[in-house]
């Protein structure tokens, strides 16, 4: 009992041990252990995980091994090692004690520097900028910072894109910037302490910069520079902040209605949404409310309703384009006047088909799981239905000439494993006794299907042709490989005016053989697998049996197990039949039968065990067991 | 499909068509295994059926069916059948059943680095 108790921790752990190590629970870890360390949603954690992993050309399930094994050791400090996770792990740095900022910046180390910068904005939403000091010639005073890595998604005053922005310095591009910038600035360097700047107005200089802006901006001190962030306080912000979300989920567009102007604005996206060409112009409100399913009008309405309420509308419907279904999500808000009237809509539109998609088809695979699951039950219910008609297994040893026979059935444990093991015991009209077991290759319904057939097949054959081992796997090789279905068996034929045993085997593990407390496996004569040759020769051989004498034919789950020696239990079985011989039990066949476990729990086994009378002959009394009759 | 993938490699080399078979063959596997066998015969019409068996694992009774069957494909198709480096456990099985001879593998050779004559299979962990 302890030893399989011990035996099934054992492969608990094992099991646990592996999907410790699957990919795919790694990378969904790592995901959802960064997603409660950042706030985020598990699925732009995941997202991070796979660019970051592509961008280092590794495999995702490194990458987050490397995460878990990050973030899971370390309580809060940073000792050196990924910036990048550091800053995503902790988005906003405390203002506590910092790192003391260096004053010699050299050239190489600064390059890095920029590299690891640009690798932490790669990763971290927002828009960020990180900038290096530059020094008058006698290294004191700081004149002007340069850029050295920005966030990919920020577009900064003048239009320029993130690529552009490097290499920079701030007093070239951005000369307006006011007075109380530099001054913060500078104060970080310096001090080492982070601060907060603004807001306060910016005027741009360039003629693609717009009139006037109003700017906030958040310095960290980080190594031998600055980190900025910068948040802008109108209403391009507002729009440049809706476009870096739109990036960032995916799968969405943008657009906006002037009601003053009358002018309407859609992102590309939205025209890929609704398949429409850029070329033709945003659809009207019209337009958009005639894709609608006729089921979904009534949400539409209610929305709208409480979006006149001046609420914001937050509306997911469906969509009719090109015959195809599309399901969409869509955020609506307005600028609105003194009264409440909104002068301008501002919409983001998700496109969730593919999720719905995504979901309905694993509705789909979970009602075939269930009814595949149904198919198995049943099929296991009709397999052990069809193995208690063809093959009623005695409940206790019964008597044949000379000979007391016990059998044991053990089925596979697993529903669809279920097979084709099968035997034979019972005496033929020349009076000998036919013994047999086999094995169908194959497990379900078919398999026991074709036992039945063997079965019956060498039941009728030892009643009207011929009890000769050899020629009834012969038979039955014939009848396999006409079915196209391969088995084992051995088949053994006592007879008592001899008192010798005759057997032959069809690639079936040898019968094993007790005498006075010593077992050995018998030796084999020659015979293929049924099934496999259309006509096959098998050899015969014989053993003479003594009083007492032991057989134990078997299929090969009682000593096999799936992987491992192919005879793990062999052992085990010879250390019970040589103890049991000895042992002078008046139930030696009920014992054994009780101490043998099968090797294989995913395997049928059968177990056909024959003991010789000690005083043979009808008119002898039964020194075996109880009176059976 | 993706477990027949992995389970089986089929290449043609002259007029042999050499199927390669990979890790564990059982009956998970073997029916969609067995018919891509049967589908490739039909195609290539071989005169020769070479089944390497040197990066199998683990043969059940339905993983030594699927060699059953294609020994009986091939003979329908009037191709020679053969099979290849089986390692020491399974040629050992193979031998359990008897099929050593009829997969032309009697006094076989195991698939090991140095390869050298056996006249019986070498039980695993053998000294050899």
């Amino acid at each position: 009992m302890e030893q399989d108790y011990r035996q099934r921790l054992a492969e608990i752990d094992a099991a646990v041990a592996r999907a410790r190590l699957d990919p795919v629970m790694l990378v969904e870890r790592a995901a959802a252990l960064l997603a409660g360390r950042v706030g985020c949603r598990v699925d732009e954690t995941h997202a991070y995980l796979l660019r970051r992993a592509a961008k280092q050309g590794r495999a995702v399930a490194e990458v987050a091994g490397e995460v878990l094994a990050t973030v899971e050791s370390r309580a809060g400090g940073s000792h050196g090692g990924d910036l990048a996770l550091d800053e995503l792990v902790r988005p906003h740095p405390q203002p506590a004690p910092r790192r003391r900022p260096r004053r010699s910046t050299g050239a190489a180390g600064a390059g890095a520097w920029g590299a690891m910068m640009q690798q932490v904005f790669d990763g971290l939403p927002g828009n960020h900028l990180a900038m290096l000091p530059v020094r008058n010639d006698d290294g004191g005073e700081i004149v002007d910072f340069r850029i050295v890595a920005v966030s990919p998604e920020t577009v900064d005053f003048s239009g320029r894109a993130a690529g552009q922005m490097v290499g920079l310095t701030m007093t070239q591009s951005y000369p307006a910037l006011p007075d109380e910038l530099w001054q913060a600035w500078r104060g970080a360097v310096a001090d080492g302490q982070p601060r907060e700047v603004g807001p306060m107005p910016y005027t741009g200089a360039g003629d693609r910069s717009p009139a006037d802006v109003v700017i906030s901006a958040r310095i960290q001190p980080v190594g031998p520079g600055l980190m900025a962030t910068w948040v802008r306080h109108d209403e391009q912000t507002r729009l440049a902040e809706r476009i870096a979300q739109i990036e960032r989920l995916g799968n969405l567009g943008w657009g906006e209605a002037d009601l003053v102007s009358g002018h309407n604005t859609w992102s590309q996206e939205l025209y890929r949404i609704y398949e429409r060409d850029p070329a033709l112009g945003p659809l009207t409100g019209e337009e958009q409310d005639a894709l609608l399913l006729a089921e979904d009008e009534p949400v539409r309405r209610q929305a709208a309703e409480a979006f006149g309420r001046g609420e914001t509308m937050d509306l997911t419907y469906r969509i009719r384009i090109g015959g195809r279904i599309k399901h969409l999500r869509t955020v609506l808000d307005a600028v609105r006047d003194v009264h409440g009237r909104p002068i301008k809509f501002y919409g983001i539109t998700q496109d969730l088909t593919a999720q719905e998609t995504n979901r309905a088809r694993l509705t789909e695979v979970e009602a075939l799981l269930r009814e595949h699951q149904r198919e198995l039950a049943a099929e296991h219910a009709l397999t052990a239905q069809l193995q208690q008609i063809v093959l009623p297994v005695p409940a206790e040893p019964f008597d044949l000439p000379h000979l007391r026979v016990a059998v044991r059935y053990l089925p596979a444990e697993e529903a669809s494993r279920v097979g084709g093991d099968w035997f034979h015991a019972d005496t033929t009209d020349d009076g000998s006794v036919v013994l047999a077991v086999g094995d169908v290759a194959g497990h379900g319904i078919h398999a026991a299907t074709v036992m039945a057939q063997l079965r019956h097949l060498l039941a009728g054959l030892t009643v009207t042709a011929t009890s000769d081992p050899a020629e009834l796997l012969d038979h039955l090789n014939r009848l396999l490989y006409r079915v196209g279905m391969t088995a084992t068996a051995v088949v053994a034929r006592y007879e008592p005016h001899t008192r010798v045993i005759r057997w032959a085997q069809a690639g079936h593990p040898a019968p094993l053989h007790t005498r006075a407390g010593t077992t050995a496996r018998l030796q084999r004569p020659r015979g293929v697998l049924l099934g496999a040759l259309p006509t096959a020769r098998y050899d015969t051989a014989t053993l003479p049996l003594h009083p007492g004498d032991l057989l134990l034919f078997y299929t090969d789950g009682l000593i096999e197990r799936r992987h491992g020696p192919a005879d793990a239990g062999l052992a085990e079985v010879i250390a019970a039949l040589n103890d049991i011989s000895t042992s002078g039990s008046h139930e030696p066949l009920a014992n054994l039968l009780a101490r043998l476990r099968r090797a294989n729990a995913d395997d049928d086994t059968c177990i056909l065990a024959v003991r010789h009378h000690r005083f043979p002959g009808p008119a002898q009394p039964r020194q075996d067991g109880h009176g059976h009759a | 499909m993706e477990e027949l993938m992995q389970a089986l490699s089929i290449n043609r080399e002259g007029k042999a068509l050499v199927l390669s078979l990979h890790g564990e063959v059982d009956f998970l596997n073997a029916a969609s295994v067995t018919e891509a066998i049967a589908a490739a015969l039909a195609q290539a019409r071989p005169a020769r059926v070479r089944v390497d068996l040197s990066e199998v694992t683990f043969l059940d009774s339905s993983g030594i069916g699927v060699l059953v069957s294609a020994m009986r494909a091939a003979t329908d198709a009037s191709a020679s059948f053969q099979v290849e480096r089986p390692d020491a456990a399974i040629l050992d099985q193979l031998n359990g059943v008897g099929l050593t001879e009829a997969f032309g593998l009697a006094g076989a050779q195991v698939s090991t680095p140095v390869e050298e004559p056996v006249d019986r299979a070498p039980a695993v962990g053998e000294d050899r």
